[in-house]
């Protein structure tokens, strides 16, 4: 019997906090009298700031050590495991680690039976707007809990390495049990009580969030699946053709790079007020993956496929809520702002000013309470009357 | 050894979660390494950010300098060592090829430096995956060059190879070559041994009249003429063929302190006794290849499968006596050999040539696969067995060489 566990995560900010899940399945496995081991995805690194990300941990009862590595080890991706955890919700839109890879579901390798894990405070309901379907029934699973972002090189102390470890072992007492998982955070932490709290805490809870998902229930996946070329398709001489320049107004004017679009980076994406743009064209500039496309009304309209969420945008703006960064479970689709502000700017106008109610959020860097949802101003269409001015 | 020491009470003093890397990290500590020189390459960096951990916490007293590349990075320890300091650094793919200079001249000096090389993929284009072809370039050298595939395998062989290495009768480098990622980043369960357990098996480094001192004047690689280098390569070669015998003592002083670890040192041998097919080939794709060979043996194949591990001094009476015994011998190779006779891989002509001088030979196979990290999965192992299989009775095969896992 063996038992595979994939733990995806942001690059490289959850990249300590992955590798740390991973590591101590393996060793509160280890300490039950099973066999583990653990690895990263090896392609994955050097991670680019929020690609997605895979750890992997492999526990088996009965196979010796080298037997199981002889099953799951020496690769570089798994085909199938019991438990996919999702250490940040917006992944479940679909995942694009490199290039020529396409932008797969977050399921993709969940097996018959098998179980997402994702720590959201999203309802299940909510998070199934965005998942693929398969042609047999598996479980989503979820526990409470913020998005840990901590910043490079560290992750964040807010318990969700606990929690999920206890989230493990409520799925499946298999890999690791509740109790040795509680055993091995006192040890490790024994003038902190409250982790080994916390993935109690989170086994009880996800105990009862698992959700039978039938075959055929969830999204039509729409991205496609890039077919790598044979050996003697491509160009001799380790050279690629780059992307030819093209550009005309209007959306999607530029030529972008059709196999490695990076949009699944994103945990967040700029909302524009479109009403209130100055033109200053800084977006335009400071945009680092060349998401802006000039309009033929000197308006820049946002390529939302290839946005990573950077938030340079937002902060490069010098208009007052024109730019907000906006949590990215509130988009289903990708298409043009500029075309449904033209459209009809008011409904447009609306629609944004609800996608910023609803989740615009911080996550202090110290450690914090978790996330923060703010209101913003509510500047009114078309803006606020200057001094001198008539409305 | 001392035949009076006593017997070693404690020989492990933990276990541990470590990737093969900080396995490596582990030995070097208990090794007692005096000098050791880093510069960064992916997959075998993390044994060096691992030893600047264990330096910086005190446990291992040692001399700790980051060059400026790869070739200052080799020369720096080669220089350590001719003064009597125990060395250490490595690298992987093209960082390795770049202070080939320097690990040329390690040889010929005869310095016993042990390098960790993190098998990968040679440049360009950008790769960071496992093939063995880094590790290869020294074969032809003067140096010991053997693959482990466990973190165990690769923190005791840290200890056996210096061990062979600074053995007055070698004075070899030695190339510890260990699959990128698949080992270098793999982690694994890994028994520590206690530094008196080490202590009872590795001697201190003693170059004798070897090494540079000012009470001791020796010039080490002055210029030489036509009159030198042919007696000078000649030292090198006999002693290459001296280390075979060094190396079964080695393991048998190593079992005698750590208990029967190692049978066989040169290569280990799975399901062979009966076996009619058996598949070579070094690292880590033995996983598979074995679990294929168990799933085969399943199904009434006599197969079997070998797994070297020491390339360079390469086993050839040993291997020649254990592969006579079978009909058909697929070799697997994670490297190439671009142009080579019946364009086989680097393992393939070593096989080969080492089967030549028998009467009854067995018919020989090679598979090319795994290059740049591709995933060798059981069933490609499976199809290796099918190959080797029919070369059995096919009498010449329209590819003598296969490549398996390629796009085609």
């Amino acid at each position: 019997m063996i038992k595979r566990v994939e733990i995806n995560y942001r690059g490289i900010f959850q990249k300590n906090l992955g590798k740390k899940i991973g590591s101590d399945i393996v060793i509160i496995a280890s300490g039950m009298g099973r066999i583990g081991f653990s690895n990263g995805r090896y392609s994955d690194s050097p991670e680019r700031n929020g690609i997605p990300c895979k750890y992997f941990a492999f526990v088996s009862h009965d196979l010796s050590e080298e037997e199981l590595e002889a099953e799951c080890g020496a690769k570089l991706d798994i085909d199938q495991c019991d438990i996919s955890v999702v250490l940040d919700d917006t992944m479940i839109k679909g995942v694009e680690p490199w290039g020529w890879h396409g932008v797969r579901p977050i399921n993709e390798k969940v097996q018959p039976g098998g179980t997402l894990l994702v720590v959201t405070k999203k309802s299940q309901d909510e998070l199934l707007q965005f998942i693929a379907k398969k042609p047999y029934s598996w479980k989503l699973a979820t526990y409470s809990g913020d998005l840990s972002f901590g910043g490079l090189w560290v992750f964040r102390d807010d318990l969700t390495h606990e929690k999920t470890l206890g989230a493990v072992a409520g799925i499946d007492p298999d890999i690791i049990g509740i109790e040795a998982v509680e055993k091995y955070l006192k040890y490790k932490n024994p003038k902190e009580p409250a982790r080994a709290e916390a993935a109690r805490q989170a086994y009880d809870e996800v105990r009862k969030n698992v959700r039978t998902v039938k075959p055929g229930e969830g999204v039509e996946w729409k991205h496609e699946i890039p077919v790598l070329p044979k050996w003697f398709q491509f160009m001799e001489g380790a050279a690629v053709p780059a992307v030819k320049r093209h550009f005309e107004l209007g959306p999607k004017g530029q030529s972008r790079n059709e196999t490695f679009k990076r949009g699944t980076t994103k945990n967040q994406r700029p909302v524009v007020r479109f009403d209130l743009c100055t033109k200053c064209t800084l977006c335009w500039l400071e945009c680092p993956d060349q998401c802006f496309d000039q309009t033929s009304d000197g308006l820049y309209d946002i390529a939302y496929e290839y946005c990573t969420g950077c938030n340079k945008c937002a902060q490069a703006c010098p208009v007052n809520e024109c730019i907000v960064m906006v949590d990215e479970l509130q988009f289903t689709e990708d298409s043009s702002p500029w075309d449904a502000y033209k459209a009809d700017p008011h409904k447009y106008t609306d629609w944004a000013e609800e996608k910023k109610r609803k989740g615009r959020y911080i996550h202090p860097m110290v450690t914090g309470t978790g996330l923060e949802f703010v209101e913003g101003e509510l500047v009114p269409f078309g803006g606020k009357p200057r001094a001198g001015q008539k409305g | 050894m001392i035949a009076e020491e006593p017997k070693v009470k404690n020989i492990y003093e933990s276990e541990e979660l470590l990737t093969g890397c900080q396995a490596v990290a582990q030995a070097v500590r208990l090794a007692d390494v005096d000098v050791i020189a880093a510069y960064p390459i992916r997959p075998y960096t993390e044994v060096m950010d691992a030893l600047s951990k264990i330096i910086a916490d005190g446990q291992l007293d040692a001399e700790y300098i980051i060059a400026d590349s790869e070739h200052s990075q080799f020369e720096i320890v080669k220089h350590a060592s001719s003064v009597n300091a125990r060395a250490f650094a490595g690298s992987s793919g093209t960082g390795w090829c770049y202070g080939f200079e320097a690990l040329v001249v390690t040889a010929t000096d005869r310095l016993p430096v042990l390098f960790l090389v993190g098998n990968r993929a040679l440049d360009d284009p950008g790769a960071f995956g496992v093939e063995h072809n880094d590790a290869m370039a020294v074969r032809d050298m003067g140096w010991l060059l053997a693959w482990v595939t466990t973190p165990q395998e690769a923190l005791e062989h840290v200890l056996i190879g210096y061990r062979i290495a600074e053995d007055k009768r070698v004075r070899m480098p030695m190339a510890l070559a260990m699959d990128g990622a698949f080992l270098t980043h793999s982690q694994h369960m890994v028994k520590i041994p206690t530094s008196e357990a080490v202590r009872q098996f590795l001697p201190r480094y003693d170059l004798g009249d070897g090494r540079l001192h000012p009470d001791n004047p020796i010039s080490i690689a002055p210029q030489v003429n036509e009159d030198w280098v042919m007696e000078l390569r000649r030292q090198n070669w006999d002693a290459a063929r001296r280390a075979r015998g060094v190396i079964k003592e080695a393991y048998k002083e190593f079992n005698a302190v750590f208990g029967e670890r190692y049978s066989s040192p040169y290569f280990t041998e799975f399901m062979t006794d009966d076996a009619d097919t058996v598949l070579i080939g070094l690292g880590t794709v033995c996983a598979p290849g074995r679990t294929a060979c168990k799933r085969l043996r399943e199904k009434g194949h006599k197969v079997g499968f070998v797994s070297l591990r020491w390339f360079r001094p390469f086993p050839t009476i040993e291997l020649r006596e254990s592969l006579k015994r079978f009909k058909a011998v697929g070799v697997i190779d994670r490297d190439f050999a671009h142009g080579s006779p019946d364009d086989g891989g680097i393992l393939l002509h070593e096989v080969r040539s080492a089967l030549y001088p028998l009467k009854n030979r067995p018919a020989i196979t090679n598979v090319i696969t795994g290059l740049g990290g591709r995933d060798v999965s059981i069933e490609d192992c499976a199809r290796m067995y099918e190959i080797a299989q029919r070369s059995k009775t096919e009498d010449k095969l329209d590819n003598f060489v296969t490549w398996i896992g390629v796009r085609e």
